[in-house]
């Protein structure tokens, strides 16, 4: 499969006091126009990610705020939700909706306003993502939940907590030299392993921010790409998505590891290539526990390894695959609906030779972008390559 | 979380006793007291049974930035216990310390408040605690022969 991509949009990854959820939807919006070259009209349906605007900022059908302060009006609009997934989820059915001959040209956005409110009333509502009657019920939280994940992790395969915050290290010295990120700043592994605990072992420099941002990604039949040379010829040639349980109460390693690895298979498979071609990818780490547990279900190490390439290197830069040289959601901030366009756009990005001069990859030209959702909810795989014939 | 009265009628009572729901055809057992397809057989029979409340303690962590409905309770301990009845679910641990807590430990469910409801209504459900009478090792001893 190949869906064009024709232009991409992104706001700041920050606290955006002085700008509300509409102002982050037209400016990404409006971003990925300018850089598509095309007309409003052209664009023929909109699907907005969004995950908690109506508990966030009291407002509820996005879908249709977007259209019609986009100016796409009457072009079709919707809302998507997957918890975490959601960004990801809009822009598998923008894919589909291309691959199947409906549209010619749609627009995938994703916008979350979260600094409206409180921390502690935003992780209330983070954590209705997962069943607020059983699991919130009982004190579980999405970082209480993951921090089982990172004992049951350390405890079956043998690292240390030390070894862990390798992962935040590299996300901070990629997130330091990205000027979209929320969080720009270097640490050390003394530095991460001193940082409060939000919850054991889990530290603060292991959790990422909340954060105002949006992302926007058009999207267009494959031949509509190749007629504008002057465009880089950027595909999506995978988008697969799988689910799995909606509780954290099974506390498994293997279905955390199998939410990702089953769609990422399924990617390999439908662009044919396999996980030695990657040159960057995006992986979901809201908890850096989830960088390592994404590397091994992308097939970049096997099970148990996943956190040793912080350590040596093989996930930096030169490594033998780039991992999150945006800084990840642990440095860019994890804006629930945007997060999967924003992976989306700054793979689409290094495969243009575009990002950031400090964190781009030399040449490359295939990127995968991994996102997960809910408790073990939803695992979203996209491949994207730099194709010139 | 707002609940309304009538919700809280639905919510309520199950929680006065520990639940898990079994699957009539293969016997798995669900935490809980609402499912209705069997994860492993897809049977669509599940009947609701009290557990006995006595387990272990798999896994566990200290929440030290709890959501709104728990503030004032941090630190607190919840974890994941596995039942004798070979469910799992999450467990919040009361009366044991952040650093007494281990992996492995014997526990008990016991009847607590849970929390505090917006407009001051009081919820109530199964915490667990460390089981005073824990069963003796050479019970298990016994059951391997």
């Amino acid at each position: 499969m190949r869906v064009g991509v024709l232009g991409i949009g992104k706001t700041p990854h920050k606290i955006q006091h002085n700008k509300s959820l509409r102002d982050l939807i037209v400016e990404a919006g409006q971003k990925a126009i300018d850089d598509a070259g095309i007309e409003r009209r052209d664009i023929q349906a909109l699907y907005v990610g969004n995950v908690g605007s109506v508990g966030f900022c009291f407002e509820n059908s996005t879908g249709l705020m977007a259209v019609d302060h986009l100016g796409l009006v009457p072009s079709a609009a919707v809302r998507v939700e997957a918890a975490c997934g959601t960004g990801a989820w809009a822009l598998h059915l923008g894919c589909a909706a291309i691959l199947s001959g409906l549209y010619d040209t749609v627009m995938v956005l994703g916008a979350e306003k979260m600094n409206d409110l409180a921390t502690v009333e935003a992780t209330s509502l983070i954590a209705q993502a997962a069943d607020s009657k059983e699991e919130y019920f009982s004190g579980l939280t999405f970082p209480s939940g993951t921090a089982l994940t990172a004992r049951k992790y350390m405890q079956t395969y043998g690292c240390t907590e030390e070894d862990l915050a390798n992962v935040s290290v590299k996300n901070h010295y990629y997130g330091a030299r990205n000027p979209y990120a929320h969080l720009r700043f270097e640490c050390t592994v003394d530095e991460v392993m001193r940082s409060p605990k939000v919850a054991d072992p889990l530290k603060l420099f292991e959790v990422c921010p909340m954060t105002d941002a949006g992302s926007a990604l058009i999207l267009c039949r494959e031949e509509m790409l190749r007629d504008r040379p002057d465009k880089p010829q950027v595909f999506v040639t995978a988008t697969s998505m799988a689910s799995g349980t909606w509780y954290a109460a099974s506390d498994g390693l293997d279905e955390s590891f199998d939410l990702l690895a089953r769609p990422a298979q399924k990617a390999y498979a439908m662009a044919g290539i396999s996980a030695d071609d990657i040159d960057v990818a995006e992986i979901y780490n809201s908890f850096a526990i989830q960088e390592p547990l994404g590397i091994e279900a992308l097939g970049f190490a096997e099970r148990g390894d996943g956190w040793k390439g912080a350590a040596d290197g093989s996930t930096w830069l030169d490594g033998k695959v780039a991992v999150n040289l945006s800084g990840g959601l642990l440095c860019k901030g994890h804006p629930l609906g945007a997060t999967g366009t924003s992976q989306a756009c700054d793979i689409v990005e290094q495969l243009r030779g575009t990002a950031p001069a400090e964190i781009q990859r030399k040449d490359a030209a295939i990127g995968i972008s991994a996102c997960r959702g809910g408790p073990g909810s939803v695992g979203a795989v996209h491949i994207y390559q730099r194709l010139e014939d | 979380m707002t609940v309304s009265a009538i919700e809280f009628s639905r919510l309520g009572p199950p929680k006065l006793r520990l639940y898990a729901m079994r699957c009539t055809d293969c016997n798995t057992l669900h935490p809980w007291w609402e499912h209705y397809v069997c994860e492993k057989c897809k049977g669509t029979t599940l009947v609701r049974e009290q557990m006995s409340g006595t387990g272990e303690l798999t896994n566990y962590t200290v929440v030290y930035y709890p959501p709104r409905d728990f503030l004032g309770q941090e630190p607190y301990v919840v974890g994941h216990v596995r039942l004798d009845e070979g469910v799992s679910m999450p467990a919040p641990v009361v009366g044991v310390s952040e650093d007494q807590v281990e992996v492995g430990m014997r526990v008990k469910s016991v009847f607590r408040r849970m929390k505090l409801g917006h407009e001051g209504d009081v919820y109530y459900s199964q915490k667990f605690v460390v089981d005073p009478n824990p069963p003796k090792p050479k019970k298990k001893a016994a059951a391997k022969k």
